[in-house]
């Protein structure tokens, strides 16, 4: 206890010094915490970007169809797999899709095209186009010749609302060529390129009967009641859907871009950390020399009254913690008020691609208690290293040579 | 010491050189010396005699070049740092010519800080500083830190500190020299009624002619060897 209060006193001793290295950890930590705080609100806020927009938390397809995406290659069993997901207890909303590429026709230009066919009950539930929409309005069930085209397209088309365009594609099985003229119902903004420069959403039905589908579909768009069970892969749901050369797939496996990005941005944490921890080392480890050298006579007092070289080095470390435990303080405070300014009124990142993801809402930082036990303790721990050295130093010093310096 | 072997230190035949760049500095030559229970002996001399190098071999502090140091009749060359620490924990009080009290401990916790290392109870303690603080006549200035002490009364609060372990010996380096004459002649009394009252064994190191006046036992050093060593009343 009186090493400890020893200890604590001697970080007291030269305030400007103990403030100044306090702060420096403090804000270390502080930003740490921020930054993991940030990390996690920008993951979130991607995969909701990513899942939210159009993709959906999982889908359904045929098996193969992702990489040839043949119109003929549809849901196996569909009426069935419908069924099931009617009573799967997980799932929350789902939508049925049907996809082909066509061409676009406008009076003033041609251009090739996916087109969607939705429903636009259930894909409300899904995907934000209907938020989307800033000219005209969203597919509704009368409107069944209207079409949504995005931004991009509709100044490539040089079409406005309630203009003609005709779509041509080729049938399922004949390939035979398949030509419906549409009005433009919408022109909807997702933010991302692709989708507004290239994707048209039409009905289920239209589109169905254009390809000549019949009541088969290519993709079904699933969201959970849990949104994070989408990453959970001992999910009964992958299994149960992944039958009868059909898949079902997670946005971590539709967006494989996005997973790479997530893995990385954990690696990118720990990095950032380390680098930090370091400076927090160094800072510590100078701050305990310079107040070693200070008083090396008062050491030499110390292990002449006969105090033990461990406990010298005890005391040395019990300074590194108590150093790093006043920092820790100070860094959590910081940190927790800035990041909670910060997920309170958000970080404006909107519009901004990144991994093929758009950013369409404000960043909230997230806390989590982690941050604040987690990064503390690395930091005490950290301190605790810093300190071994110069703890060793203490140890082995000769007392008659540091006394002889002022006897 | 507790089968009071009569001799508390015995050095025999100790040397001690020093490297001070290209230059050995002989601090001590061939120095033998037996410190017995019970006696009140300065260590005299001028300036760079050697007198705090043979405190330190003395107390096991530094290790001598050549020669033996024999604390409690074991040779310090054969004990470990720890055992040599607690050896001073246990049997060795120091006081220092700076004082050296411990800053940002107040004065009870710098008499108490030894005592802690030794383990007694904080009851123990708590009556052990009441009673040597009365006896050094500084009662009622157990909370106030080193600094808001003067020279003399942290001096006293050193000595305190030294006696609290009830030590078989004090070592004194140059105690008297940052105290003013009058306060200087007071602690060396202070100690000789010590050695007298409690049979406590004093070594302190002094080149003041008055100070050395007041010991039982006068060892004169001069370049690192005995010149004189002689028992006076």
């Amino acid at each position: 206890m009186i090493l400890l209060k020893l200890a604590w006193r001697n970080i007291f001793r030269n305030r400007r010094r103990t403030l100044l290295s306090g702060i420096a950890i403090g804000i270390g930590l502080a930003s740490l915490i921020f930054t993991d705080a940030l990390m996690i609100g920008m993951i979130e806020s991607m995969i909701r970007s990513a899942t939210g927009t159009f993709l959906g938390q999982a889908q359904i397809h045929a098996e193969g169809f992702r990489e040839t995406f043949e119109v003929e290659n549809t849901i196996h069993d569909l009426e069935n797999v419908i069924r099931q997901l009617n009573s799967d207890t997980a799932v929350k909303h789902y939508a049925v899709r049907a996809q082909a590429f066509g061409m676009m026709n406008s009076p003033a230009n041609v251009s090739s095209v996916i087109f969607y066919g939705i429903d636009p009950h259930r894909e409300k539930h899904v995907s934000k186009i209907d938020e989307a929409i800033q000219k005209g309005s969203y597919l509704a069930e009368e409107t069944t010749r209207h079409l949504l085209i995005g931004t991009g397209l509709a100044e490539t088309m040089e079409v406005d609302i309630d203009d003609r365009v005709v779509i041509t594609t080729a049938q399922v099985n004949t390939g035979q060529l398949s030509q419906e003229m549409f009005r433009i119902g919408g022109i909807f903004h997702l933010n991302i390129k692709e989708m507004d420069n290239g994707v048209v959403f039409m009905h289920l039905g239209k589109a169905r009967s254009i390809i000549g589908l019949g009541n088969n579909a290519h993709e079904i768009s699933v969201t959970f009641h849990d949104a994070g069970q989408a990453g959970n892969q001992t999910l009964p749901f992958w299994d149960r859907y992944s039958q009868e050369e059909n898949e079902a797939l997670g946005w971590r496996d539709l967006l494989k871009e996005l997973d790479a990005v997530l893995d990385l941005s954990g690696f990118t944490k720990y990095i950032i950390a380390l680098i930090m921890f370091g400076i927090v080392a160094l800072i510590i480890l100078n701050t305990l020399f310079t107040s070693l050298y200070e008083r090396l006579f008062e050491f030499g007092v110390l292990r002449a009254i006969g105090t033990r070289p461990s406990r010298m080095a005890s005391i040395v470390l019990l300074e590194a913690l108590s150093l790093a435990a006043v920092s820790g303080l100070f860094g959590i405070c910081i940190g927790l008020i800035v990041t909670y300014i910060f997920s309170i009124y958000g970080i404006d990142y909107r519009g901004i691609e990144f991994a093929e993801v758009t950013f369409r809402e404000l960043i909230y930082p997230v806390m989590t208690i982690n941050q604040y036990i987690e990064y503390p303790l690395w930091i005490m721990l950290f301190a605790l290293v810093a300190g071994l050295y110069p703890a060793l130093f203490a140890a082995r010093l000769v007392p008659a040579r540091v006394l002889r310096r002022s006897m | 010491m507790q089968n009071k072997n009569p001799k508390l230190i015995e050095a025999i035949d100790v040397s001690k050189q020093y490297r001070s760049g290209e230059i050995t500095v002989d601090a001590l030559n061939s120095v033998s010396l037996i410190i017995k229970r019970g006696e009140f002996t300065a260590i005299a001399g001028p300036s760079g005699s050697g007198k705090t190098t043979l405190l330190y071999m003395i107390s096991g502090l530094d290790i001598p070049t050549s020669g033996t140091v024999v604390l409690d009749g074991k040779p310090a060359s054969t004990m470990s740092s720890r055992e040599l620490s607690d050896f001073r924990r246990d049997h060795i009080g120091f006081i220092f010519q700076s004082y050296n009290l411990i800053p940002v401990l107040t004065v009870r916790e710098n008499i108490e800080y030894i005592m802690l290392l030794q383990g007694v109870t904080e009851r123990e303690r708590r009556v052990r500083v009441s009673e040597i603080l009365e006896e050094v006549s500084l009662g009622g200035m157990e909370n106030r830190l080193p600094t808001q002490l003067s020279g003399g009364q942290q001096q006293r609060v050193a000595v305190a500190r030294a006696m609290v372990s009830k030590p078989d010996i004090i070592l004194a380096d140059e105690p008297t020299a940052n105290l003013d004459s009058h306060t200087g002649e007071s602690l060396i009394e202070m100690m000789r009624q010590l050695n007298e009252r409690r049979g406590m064994t004093f070594v302190f190191s002094t080149h003041e002619t008055m100070i050395m006046e007041r010991a039982k036992r006068l060892v004169l050093l001069k370049d690192g060897r005995i010149e004189k060593d002689e028992k006076r009343q």
